[in-house]
């Protein structure tokens, strides 16, 4: 039965890998979300949901009429609302009348994961193949995320406009492509010579440097940020983002006992100001804010969604660390209905606040 | 010395322990007047905007006892199931509050949560020696005065909760739970369940006194609150995933349950506005209602804008919709 996924940035990519890695071809391509997914979705979601599931049920009603019968999304314990999200989507969608299956998969229990995976998504594969699919996928994943970090540096600095996103798209398709673990390994750092090759900089000019945090599917997504990577860019700032899967599920972490995970650093830096887990990446917003000062960052931006739980929590605590650590932060709050010109004038302001505080510095 | 304890929040789950713990340890209890208009407008004023209308009348409460006090009392609750957890505004509550108002009394904030920390017996004593040695040194004074406050707890719940047998009686109309005099002397009582948070519930303000105006038009009701544990399970394991916000359960707990039984006339289910557990649960039960249409379901949401006499329209409507069926 043909399988589909929520859209989740150029983690898409990755997705579509995993199952053909798992021995499933037959899966649908999910539309990146548009103007319309996002009506469809709030139209039959609840009224104050957080907008990360309108989008999710706008995709998956576009999916499932493009001929979709299996859902595939996580699932799990945690002071968030995600874990709530399949149910009340499940009993959405049944009143639509729709035909459909959902896949749940929970990171948190691993050994429930490798069963669904097993039984349910892979195409009766042994444990031992998904295993080494999953590391496959683990690999491409990571470098996934390096050409997302490259692209967002090298935007800024491009001469001919779009050279960067064309090489990038290269790169995906080279990545989506190469088999053998050794082989992606060695891609991985084939990719910066890549980019550096491609890409003419322009060296001289001294840029200003933002980081991006927040919610993570508002972070990733950039049909709900607004592209926020390039709109930033475009400005002229070079942007990173420490909100990544691979900082939330750290395997680096589970398998290194002597290496020190991004969370484990984090938590340290917040333990002052929110010492307790309060679910999401709260203490991640807080944690990367001070990391990001200490690194020599310029300013953060902070994007959640409306009615985000965890992240208004962090909002209202951010504003004594932008005082205490004198760091600019500037909070966004993103739903379907964020205008795009006014999201832009924000930006625009906040990058023009940072040039004026960096020339007073020089002086 | 004296520890305020604002009167917002899970101070009405847990308010016998709690005044218990700190004025048997010698300590002068200050808990916060009921929600007035002036707390109601200071909270909206100075709470961050997107909060629920509950968390923003914690702050309107706190700022109404800060400069009586020596103390803050504000828990950090995560939990105290094996699994299930409390909204996650509970545990950042006491660090927000301290992060923008540094000029705050200091704040007692003990942190436990059973599901993601596993904390058990062991945290709970070092909590309860923690906050007791700052008001006496005496350690058989602490251990009586959380001795005394688990117990006040324990006949709290017990007054409070129904247990089957009463439930089964009130759903015949042998027994009621509210003492009021039926208006007309007619009409039978109808039989509503009130269902929301605790803290809607026992606010007279905030709720608009939802609880007068049912009794004043002759209804009895029973609250979600008082819904027995034991039943709000069993409905919670026909469904094949788990709830896991604790106060969640008990409002769809008790909306499945008298959805499935038939043995009322109404349901009224109170929303907080942009509550984030709520606007699951609130669908949910729309949806299951919609199902099976043959117990009416009203849904209320309540923000600081809600006007009395709409709120009073609606629920006359819903009553003689009730009435007529």
């Amino acid at each position: 039965m043909p399988i589909t996924y929520p859209h989740f940035g150029s983690l898409t990519y990755l997705l579509e890998i995993f199952l053909n890695e798992l021995g499933r071809y037959d899966t649908v391509k999910p539309n990146k979300p548009s103007r319309k997914t996002a009506i469809i979705g709030s139209r039959h979601s609840p009224e104050f949901i957080c907008t990360p599931f309108k989008i999710v049920l706008g995709t998956f009603i576009e999916s499932i009429e493009a001929g979709a019968y299996e859902l595939a999304m996580g699932g799990f314990h945690a002071h968030c609302r995600f874990g709530y999200y399949w149910p009340v989507l499940k009993m959405i969608l049944e009143d639509l009348g729709y035909d459909f299956r959902f896949i749940i998969l929970d990171h948190l229990n691993p050994a429930l994961f490798l069963r669904v995976l097993k039984d349910e998504v892979s195409d009766n594969l042994k444990l031992s193949q998904i295993l080494k699919a999953l590391r496959i996928v683990w690999n491409k994943f990571c470098c996934i995320e390096l050409v997302d970090k490259l692209l967002s540096k090298y935007r800024a600095v491009e001469f001919d406009k779009g050279s960067s996103e064309l090489v990038a798209e290269k790169a995906f398709k080279l990545i989506d492509k190469e088999k053998g673990i050794r082989n992606i390994k060695n891609l991985k750092k084939k990719l910066p010579e890549l980019f550096e090759k491609e890409v003419c900089i322009d060296t001289k000019v001294n840029l200003l440097k933002v980081a991006i945090i927040g919610e993570i599917y508002v972070v990733l997504e950039p049909s709900l940020n607004l592209d926020i990577h390039k709109r930033l860019n475009e400005l002229g700032v070079i942007v990173d983002t420490p909100v990544s899967l691979r900082n939330y599920v750290d395997f680096e972490g589970i398998f290194n006992p002597f290496k020190k995970t991004h969370k484990q650093i984090t938590l340290k830096k917040v333990k002052h100001y929110l010492e307790h887990s309060c679910g999401g990446d709260a203490q991640a917003s807080i944690g990367d804010t001070i990391l990001y000062k200490e690194k020599g960052w310029d300013g953060m931006v902070h994007l959640y969604p409306f009615t985000c739980m965890p992240e208004i929590i962090s909002k209202s605590i951010l504003p004594q660390i932008s005082e205490e650590y004198n760091m600019p932060v500037l909070s966004l709050t993103l739903d379907e209905q964020t205008g795009e010109a006014g999201f832009q004038t924000r930006l625009e302001a906040f990058v023009d606040l940072l040039e004026r505080k960096e020339e007073s510095n020089c002086k | 010395m004296k520890v305020g304890i604002p009167r917002a929040l899970l101070f009405y789950q847990f308010f016998p322990m709690w005044t218990t713990f700190f004025s048997e340890l010698g300590a002068k209890v200050i808990v916060s007047p009921n929600t007035t208009k002036q707390i109601k407008a200071e909270a909206v004023r100075i709470a961050p905007d997107e909060d629920c209308y509950s968390t923003k009348l914690y702050f309107g409460h706190v700022m109404a006892i800060k400069d009586k006090v020596d103390y803050l009392f504000i828990p950090r609750f995560g939990s105290s199931h094996k699994t299930n957890v409390g909204c996650p505004k509970f545990i950042g509550l006491a660090e927000v509050l301290q992060s923008m108002f540094p000029d705050l009394p200091p704040i007692i904030m003990p942190f436990y949560s059973t599901a993601k920390s596993g904390h058990g017996k062991r945290r709970l004593i070092h909590l309860i020696f923690s906050i007791g040695f700052k008001f006496t040194k005496n350690p058989f004074r602490i251990i009586k005065a959380a001795r005394r406050a688990f117990k006040e707890q324990k006949v709290h719940y017990e007054n409070l909760i129904l247990d089957e047998k009463t439930l089964h009686k009130w759903e015949q109309t042998e027994y009621l739970l509210n003492n009021f005099r039926s208006p007309k002397e007619r009409e039978r009582p109808l039989k509503i369940a009130l269902v929301g948070h605790s803290y809607m519930l026992n606010d007279e303000l905030a709720s608009l006194n939802i609880q007068k105006i049912l009794m004043e038009h002759g209804v009895d009701f029973i609250t979600s609150e008082q819904f027995p544990r034991t039943l709000i399970e069993k409905q919670m394991d026909k469904l094949d995933y788990n709830l896991y916000f604790e106060y969640e359960r008990e409002i769809l707990g008790t909306i499945m349950h008298f959805i499935e039984s038939k043995s009322i006339d109404g349901i009224i289910h109170l929303i907080i506005f942009s509550c984030g557990p709520d606007s699951i649960t609130g669908e949910m039960a729309a949806r299951f209602a919609q199902r099976d249409p043959s117990i009416p379901l009203l849904q209320l949401t309540f923000d600081e804008l809600t006007s009395e006499t709409g709120l009073k329209t609606r629920i006359e409507a819903f009553l003689d919709l009730a009435r007529r069926r």
